[in-house]
């Protein structure tokens, strides 16, 4: 067989150019009438930390579903441009620069870990695209470094708070043991937590950063017992760790409540301990509208299930607040884009006006001075062995 | 709190001793000092949890197919990584590829096992409410377990080398390659053979602390460096050395985490670790190498 190369002179390509743009000039305001409007989306659906990147998935790929379905907006059709970020920041960072720079999205959701987000974010902001992510990293919110950048969910200080609430307000506990492991996560959580306390009039009786590698934490919890603990506060995202924190409080008999962080309530956490008994007494961080208050779900959650159910979005197994979360969103720029239209500087003006947007997993207020679009009172914590189709019994002491 | 420090002291320095002794097989038959023994031991958990507790093989078939896996994970680490760099041995070549190797391995266990702790299955359930089941700390297999295997490896060891002929084939080796090779000893066959054995005692350490530790990849760092402690206190290629090693150091890293707690019992054992090396440079129980005039 053979080829035939054809040869292009510079004059013939000029022209050629010329004409193309010509024709791309004349047709542009036709195109852009009907073109989809690009959200580029970064979720980590492979890799270590791909199980929260999945379920917000779904609750992402509902909304883009339902209202492409429904005709778009204005005619126009929502396209999710999804680059999975494989739980690597690298990968995050290189999505970026297709996205923001080849694919021209206007809005960037995610990406949904707190590393890839500290690697991209301030390229994001660099390229000036609008970006909304769900990751609780304080940092990644800063109004003068990253002015388009807006947070969907709590930081991690208003996490912390959200616990040292339940043990001062709540429970009204007097006397806390505050451990971590020795990771930047764990350190930076106890440095930050132990003053708020303190400062809630709490006696922080036992603190202490202890290496997640070491099998047997029996000397630290018998320290914590003898110093009069009335709650455990561990800061780790490690559940081996969290494991023999409960198992040795199993092994102990000490009925004493283990207060902290989401991992306390995972899958793999439960995996790793010796009685399934052990996860009685155990709290951890939740939200308000996405949890069992006397056995029902509030009213916008309740309703979400509905509609989860009858587009037969699984959710049992998974978490209903990262479905929720994914929902809301996609909902906040399908909100936007009907309002405002897809141009960056609208979508900015339009987020930095949001107030008390309500969404399935929280209620959304931001501001120019503030893109923490959280409320503290929706941080709340939850009985860990009540898991029933993806959510959590609130904790007891609540009033619903 | 005595009974704490002496049961899960014992148990996770034989974990340490075991480690030491991998050391010393590889080291004795090539006077290579190959990192891959924290990745055999960081195997041995992890393995063992996916025969048993995945793929539902019973214990006993899976504990075989651990050791197993771990041999043949010795004779590829000699063929890989070993056999290359010996001509060269001088050069400290071996740091690299034996750590090379086993950092992929690591990689490799993290992407298809995944970066959590997993629980490791008891083999011998015990009964909280029997009289046994009563003396939680002795009956619990991940007290005991490391221990025996600390016992039967140190026994089969020295029936090994002091009682059969390719034992002592090994000792021969070990102590002037050259002239074993000039006595017509096939000394390429001899190492590979140590290189499996000390997959089966890494993989072994591995298995019977995973309760303990979990199968969980980030043990092989753990392992690499608190096995190698022992090697360095007791003496290089002492295996005697490595146990009283590590159980000294188990103990003493459990009293530390009793006394001071937290990050410093850490701390403690290193400051230990390097006061020793200090004072006997050779290790506790080796001898001062005589250096020819």
């Amino acid at each position: 067989m053979s080829v035939k190369r054809r040869t292009f002179g510079r004059r013939q390509v000029l022209s050629g150019s010329g004409a193309v743009a010509l024709a791309s000039g004349l047709a542009a305001p036709a195109i852009a009438a009907n073109e989809p409007i690009k959200i580029g989306y970064l979720p980590a659906l492979t890799g270590p930390s791909s199980s929260t990147g999945i379920g917000i998935n779904r609750g992402t790929q509902l909304a883009v579903d339902e209202i492409n379905n429904a005709g778009g907006i204005n005619g126009r059709k929502i396209e999710l441009i999804v680059r999975d970020t494989q739980s690597d920041p690298t990968k995050a960072v290189n999505a970026v620069a297709e996205l923001a720079q080849r694919a021209k999205a206007s809005v960037i959701w995610g990406p949904l870990n707190s590393g890839e987000a500290l690697a991209a974010t301030p390229l994001i902001a660099r390229d000036k695209v609008p970006m909304l992510h769900p990751c609780w990293v304080d940092e990644l919110i800063d109004v003068k470094k990253y002015p388009m950048s807006f947070r969907i969910a709590p930081t991690n200080t208003q996490i912390g708070k959200g616990a040292n609430h339940y043990v001062v307000d709540v429970m009204k506990l007097k006397k806390v043991a505050v451990v971590s492991d020795t990771t930047g996560y764990g350190t930076a959580s106890v440095n930050t937590y132990v003053p708020m306390l303190k400062a809630a009039g709490v006696d922080v009786v036992y603190t202490n950063h202890v290496d997640a590698a070491n099998p047997d934490l029996k000397p630290e919890l018998l320290r914590m017992q003898s110093a009069g603990a009335q709650a455990i506060m561990p800061w780790s995202v490690n559940a081996g760790f969290l494991s023999r924190i409960l198992n040795t409080r199993g092994a102990m008999a000490w009925d004493v409540p283990v207060i902290g962080q989401t991992t306390l309530g995972s899958g793999q956490t439960k995996a790793l301990l010796d009685k399934p008994e052990y996860w009685n007494k155990v709290y951890s961080n939740n939200f308000r509208n996405v949890c069992f208050a006397g056995g029902k779900l509030p009213p916008r959650a309740a309703e979400f299930v509905e509609r989860l159910k009858k587009s037969k979005v699984e959710f049992g197994d998974t978490l209903l607040w990262w479905v929720a979360l994914g929902w809301d969103g996609a909902q906040m720029m399908i909100d936007t884009f009907k309002a405002v239209g897809p141009k960056a500087e609208e979508v900015v003006g339009y987020w930095n006006k949001v107030k008390g947007w309500p969404g399935v997993y929280g209620t959304v207020t931001w501001t120019p001075e503030q893109h923490n679009g959280f409320p503290d009172e929706e941080v709340v914590m939850c009985e860990v062995n009540s898991l029933k189709d993806g959510a959590f019994n609130l904790a007891p002491g609540y009033s619903s | 709190m005595f009974e704490s420090i002496v049961s899960y002291g014992l148990a996770v320095g034989a974990v340490y001793a075991l480690i030491g002794i991998t050391y010393n097989v590889m080291y004795s038959a090539s006077r290579v000092f190959s990192f891959t023994a924290g990745m055999l031991g960081m195997l041995g958990g992890v393995l063992g949890a996916l025969f048993i507790n995945k793929w539902g093989f019973n214990a006993a078939l899976g504990f075989v197919l651990v050791l197993a896996c771990g041999a043949v994970l010795g004779l590829v680490t000699e063929v890989l990584t070993v056999r290359p760099v010996l001509k060269s041995i001088e050069q400290h070549l071996y740091v690299l590829s034996t750590l090379a190797f086993a950092l992929m391995v690591q990689q490799v266990t993290a992407i298809e096992w995944g970066t959590e702790a997993q629980p490791f299955p008891v083999l011998i359930p015990i009964d909280a409410s029997s009289p046994a089941g009563s003396i939680w700390g002795i009956v619990d297999q991940k007290f005991w377990l490391p221990v025996l295997a600390c016992i039967v490896t140190i026994g089969g060891l020295e029936f090994l080398y002091r009682r059969t002929l390719i034992g002592r084939a090994f000792l021969a080796i070990a102590e002037d390659s050259y002239a074993a090779r000039a006595l017509g000893l096939p000394e390429t066959q001899l190492r590979l053979a140590s290189f499996a054995l000390a997959g089966v005692i890494g993989t072994l350490a591995g298995f019977t602390g995973a309760q303990m530790l979990l199968a969980f990849f980030g043990n092989q760092s753990i392992l690499n460096f608190y096995g190698f402690v022992p090697v360095a206190l007791g003496g290089m290629g002492s295996n005697r050395g490595a146990v009283i090693g590590g159980l000294a150091l188990g103990l003493f890293q459990q009293a530390a985490n009793f006394l001071v707690g937290g990050i410093f019992a850490a701390v403690a054992v290193f400051a230990v670790f390097i006061a020793v090396l200090l004072l006997r440079p050779e290790g506790l129980a080796g001898a001062p190498a005589a250096r020819r005039v």
